[in-house]
């Protein structure tokens, strides 16, 4: 797979001769300093871009054939999203936050309540579901964002540098959360990230620089 | 969906406050100015009606073309048999007989010798019928000077005359005062009458040396036994209708009008006058030309409004499109979002504008400090006039401005890529 981006006359191409397989339940990263690719590839499979040469494909999906309203389909429905900088809404509550997810299928109200409360409880804040994120902490934030790629029980979470913006505890906390999510429900999870606590968690990296893949490796000290 | 937009819009101030504060601005200045507007205009068309043309009218052919002279030689005779035949044909129509006429008025000294003289221009109504509506019609009572004893005739032989004539001829109450003029067959007349009352309209027109007096009065002075210069009628609902008056002047001059009869009567209507049609016609078009400003205006400025909203709102737009969101799903929200605004705008610049158009219409503004020398019959105080079309033209701007300009300003999502908007949520 390839994908160019056009600056000014030319192009930027950001990923060459990408060829890769993830399998259902994996806990894997891509790895690699900036502007080698990481989110350029974590769009295309999250259905957000599109290759320029070459296909992905997602779930049974090819993404280059698939229009908008098919890509949102697929994200609203197998796919959950977490963020660098968790990306709440913040004239919303957290329960609304994880709630609107859900807002989007055709679920009732008990339904959503009782999806949103599991969600909170997976990661340890249901308590905290009436408040407003601002007055949480980041690494709360960055649970509930986790709440909220997960309430509707995705297949697959994309997460990009989701604990760039936390110290080190609260950073393990959230990887060992989404860890234990992914052994319980075998949701696939797949980073993007530098962060070497991030890697210590990871099955599988695979490492890029300027585009290309340069390592596909797994983490043996996690299987040993 | 729809509760969660809602709870956004009430939770977020920058997304609510400025489009709904720039909507209730420009719903308040559609909602008061436009009923000032049609009061004004509804006024002036109401002042010419009740002092001169009235809704419709009825004179002699002859004098109908010769109207500007005021030719009482040419005036309407037998009207009691008229009027019984146009009150049996025209049911909706009551009647009021009038006389105009020019003159010369005598103030005399305490020995009875000329001390002052002036122009004027009388018109004769009926003041003295207990069921005559021409005092209120001509708002006589409120016109009386508060500055003497001034009070309405009571009996023949009392006059009226413009407080402008009182003051430059030194006339006071219960002065006698002579006319001089000409009976409708052309022979010179002249009578005395008793000053009851000095009147100001506030209209440099009506006020500029007026004579009013009971028209039998007039009809002794000018030998105009059962006659009358004009017959003026008015719907007795109270407003004017255009289609109803072109349709009973139509079926009038087609029953009594007679070509080889100039003494014949013909009818005229309010809005044959030119200058009443456009009065009427802008008291009629006034709510649509400021719903169409408006519109104009409002759009332009709540499309930049939306478009700094939308560009701060990026993040949660790509947010939403992450969590599988469609674009136009989006879009439709963010007219959602608008028309919550645009109503809720809506009702609070309609109530502000109520409110100021309640006190317009019961106190309006005063220019009769700027009118001395107007020479056009216009009111000198502007009142609004709160129709039922005042409780929902704002609405219209209100709405459709909001609407027209989130739709613009939202365009932006789909002129992004769906990856472009997902990497505003790093920036």
């Amino acid at each position: 797979m390839e994908k160019q981006f056009p600056v000014g006359k030319s192009f930027f191409t950001a990923l060459r001769d990408v060829n890769l397989d993830f399998g259902e339940g994996e806990f894997a990263g891509l790895v690699g300093p900036s502007g080698s690719g990481k989110t350029t590839l974590l769009n295309i499979i999250g259905s957000l871009d599109q290759p320029t040469k070459g296909d992905a494909e997602v779930m049974g999906k090819s993404i280059s054939e698939l229009n908008h309203k098919q890509a949102a389909q697929l994200r609203n429905e197998h796919i959950g999203f977490i963020f660098q900088t968790y990306n709440l809404l913040p004239v919303y509550t957290v329960f609304e936050n994880v709630e609107f997810s859900l807002l989007l299928q055709n679920h009732t109200a008990a339904e959503r309540k009782k999806a949103v409360m599991e969600a909170l409880d997976w990661v340890g804040i249901a308590d905290k579901a009436k408040l407003k994120p601002s007055t949480l902490s980041g690494g709360e934030c960055q649970r509930i964002a986790i709440a909220r790629a997960m309430v509707k029980k995705p297949k697959l979470v994309l997460a990009d540098e989701p604990t760039a913006n936390l110290d080190s505890k609260n950073s393990h906390h959230i990887l060992q959360t989404m860890k234990k999510l992914n052994e319980e429900l075998k949701t696939t999870f797949l980073f993007a990230t530098h962060d070497e606590k991030v890697m210590g968690y990871l099955d599988r990296i695979v490492k890029l620089e300027d585009g290309r893949v340069v390592e596909d490796l797994v983490n043996e000290k996690l299987k040993m | 969906m729809l509760k969660f937009i809602i709870k956004g819009i009430l939770r977020d101030k920058n997304r609510s406050v400025l489009p709904v504060m720039v909507v209730s601005i420009g719903v308040f200045l559609t909602v008061a100015l436009s009923a000032w507007m049609r009061g004004i205009f509804g006024d002036m068309t109401d002042l010419n009606a009740n002092f001169d043309s009235g809704h419709v009218k009825v004179m002699t052919c002859a004098y109908n073309e010769n109207k500007s002279q005021i030719p009482n030689d040419l005036a309407l005779l037998g009207v009691e048999e008229f009027q019984k035949q146009f009150e049996a044909d025209y049911p909706e129509i009551e009647w009021a007989h009038r006389i105009n006429f020019g003159g010369l008025l005598d103030v005399p000294d305490e020995n009875g010798e000329t001390r002052a003289q002036g122009t004027m221009v009388g018109k004769a109504v009926d003041l003295l019928s207990p069921d005559s509506k021409e005092i209120d019609r001509m708002n006589l009572r409120k016109a009386l000077s508060a500055k003497n004893a001034s009070r309405l005739p009571q009996k023949q032989g009392e006059v009226l005359i413009s407080q402008d004539f009182a003051d430059r001829f030194g006339v006071k109450i219960g002065d006698d005062v002579t006319l001089f003029g000409s009976t409708m067959y052309g022979s010179m007349m002249f009578s005395n009458y008793t000053v009851c009352g000095t009147i100001k309209f506030g209209n440099a027109v009506l006020d500029r040396g007026a004579l009013i007096l009971d028209i039998r009065d007039a009809r002794m002075a000018m030998d105009m036994e059962d006659a009358t210069g004009e017959m003026l009628g008015f719907f007795k609902e109270g407003e004017y209708e255009d289609v109803q008056a072109k349709a009973i002047q139509a079926s009038f001059n087609a029953k009594y009008t007679q070509a080889d009869d100039e003494y014949s009567p013909t009818m005229v209507i309010l809005t044959d006058d030119s200058t009443i049609g456009m009065y009427l016609q802008m008291a009629n078009s006034i709510g649509g030309i400021m719903v169409f400003v408006l519109i104009l205006i409002l759009s332009v400025v709540l499309w930049n409004t939306g478009l700094l909203g939308t560009i701060r709102r990026y993040s949660e737009f790509g947010v939403r499109l992450a969590l599988g969101e469609r674009k136009v799903h989006i879009y439709k929200s963010l007219l959602g979002e608008a028309v919550v605004i645009g109503i809720i705008g809506s009702v609070l610049g309609t109530a502000m504008g109520l409110w100021l158009a309640y006190y317009l219409q019961e106190t309006g503004i005063d220019f009769s400090a700027l009118m001395n020398n107007v020479t056009m019959m216009i009111p000198s105080v502007y009142k609004a006039k709160i129709t039922p079309e005042t409780f929902y033209i704002g609405f219209i701007p209100g709405l459709f401005a909001v609407v027209l300009g989130n739709a613009l300003a939202g365009r932006a999502i789909f002129k992004r890529q769906t990856s472009q908007l997902f990497r505003e949520l790093e920036v």
